[in-house]
């Protein structure tokens, strides 16, 4: 490597995204290339969360990616890099899963209960004493459970820990429509989770991938 | 003093603290008089720990990921640089 292209690699590391993105839109491959490295893995790990085979986050993440660059001249910087690269992972998602999702059932019609009905209360001990690889799968399941556009919000939220405006931001909703469809796909998420450990409790330990 | 179904319905804003703090303080008042709301918030309060203790676990790239991106990119690259584009089938 020449000390020429070395000193040109370190510059485009040490680049704001802002940056990075302008340099982008001028064809400067190198900083595309570079907001690639930075968000690249971020991407897989939410593609991945979402449609929940490797296979499918992979495509999850070429689509998004050339999204990307075709579109970064049109990426108007209204909201960050980070968010738009996200909202394409997420929209692209969610095609995919839309693709694959049995019918379900709506969500409206479902644990809209108005008073609470004496849910048996599993929850002594820390959360990593209580997890096992057969409530992971569980997890997984709950999640699977949820109608696309609830699962988005659901992983968003509380799997990757975003902001209620992040996701709005992302998602293009609005925060009261996040606020909204977080509650419903929590409860939703949280009975089934106390349907199995409730089912659990009886024969004390159920034979692995028994449904 | 606030309903059940009050409460119910706003379990979630106040998981986030997100709501005025009349309104906090008279949820904690009521999750903690009655058991049936006490066992609907800690059943939802450590289903999302639960998900927040997951999500600490790394979801690599598989190996060769990275390549292949890279691969579909320069592909994409000469392709809107003049090559034609491919044929749809």
């Amino acid at each position: 490597m020449t000390l020429e292209s070395k000193e040109c690699e370190e510059i485009v590391s040490a680049a704001t995204d802002e940056e990075l993105v302008r340099r982008s839109k001028e064809d400067d491959e190198r900083a595309f290339g570079e907001l690639v490295s930075r968000y690249e893995s971020k991407v897989y790990s939410l593609a991945l969360r979402m449609v929940r085979n490797p296979e499918d986050a992979e495509d999850v993440l070429q689509d998004t990616f050339l999204r990307a660059y075709r579109g970064i001249k049109s990426f108007q910087g209204a909201s960050t890099f980070s968010t738009w690269i996200y909202r394409i992972t997420a929209n692209s998602a969610l095609m995919r899963l839309r693709k694959k999702q049995l019918p379900t059932v709506s969500i409206e019609d479902q644990d809209e209960r108005e008073t609470p009905v004496n849910i048996a209360d599993w929850t002594p001990g820390p959360a990593d004493q209580l997890m096992t690889q057969e409530l992971q799968q569980e997890m997984d399941a709950a999640i699977e459970s949820l109608p696309p556009e609830f699962q988005q919000v659901f992983i968003l939220r509380d799997v990757e820990e975003k902001s209620n405006a992040e996701v709005a931001e992302i998602l293009d909703l609005s925060v009261a429509a996040v606020k909204s469809r977080l509650h419903r796909a929590r409860l939703k998420v949280r009975n089934r989770l106390s349907t199995y450990f409730s089912d659990s409790e009886k024969p004390k330990r159920r034979a692995m991938g028994a449904h | 003093m606030l309903t059940c179904k009050e409460v119910l319905e706003s379990l979630s804003d106040y998981l986030d603290a997100d709501m005025k703090e009349d309104i906090i303080n008279e949820m904690k008042k009521h999750i903690g008089s009655c058991s049936d709301c006490r066992a609907e918030f800690d059943t939802l309060t450590m289903t999302l720990k639960l998900y927040k203790h997951e999500a600490g676990e790394p979801k690599a790239m598989p190996v060769g990921c990275h390549d292949r991106l890279v691969k579909v990119l320069e592909l994409e690259k000469l392709r809107s640089k003049g090559a034609p584009p491919p044929k749809m089938v």
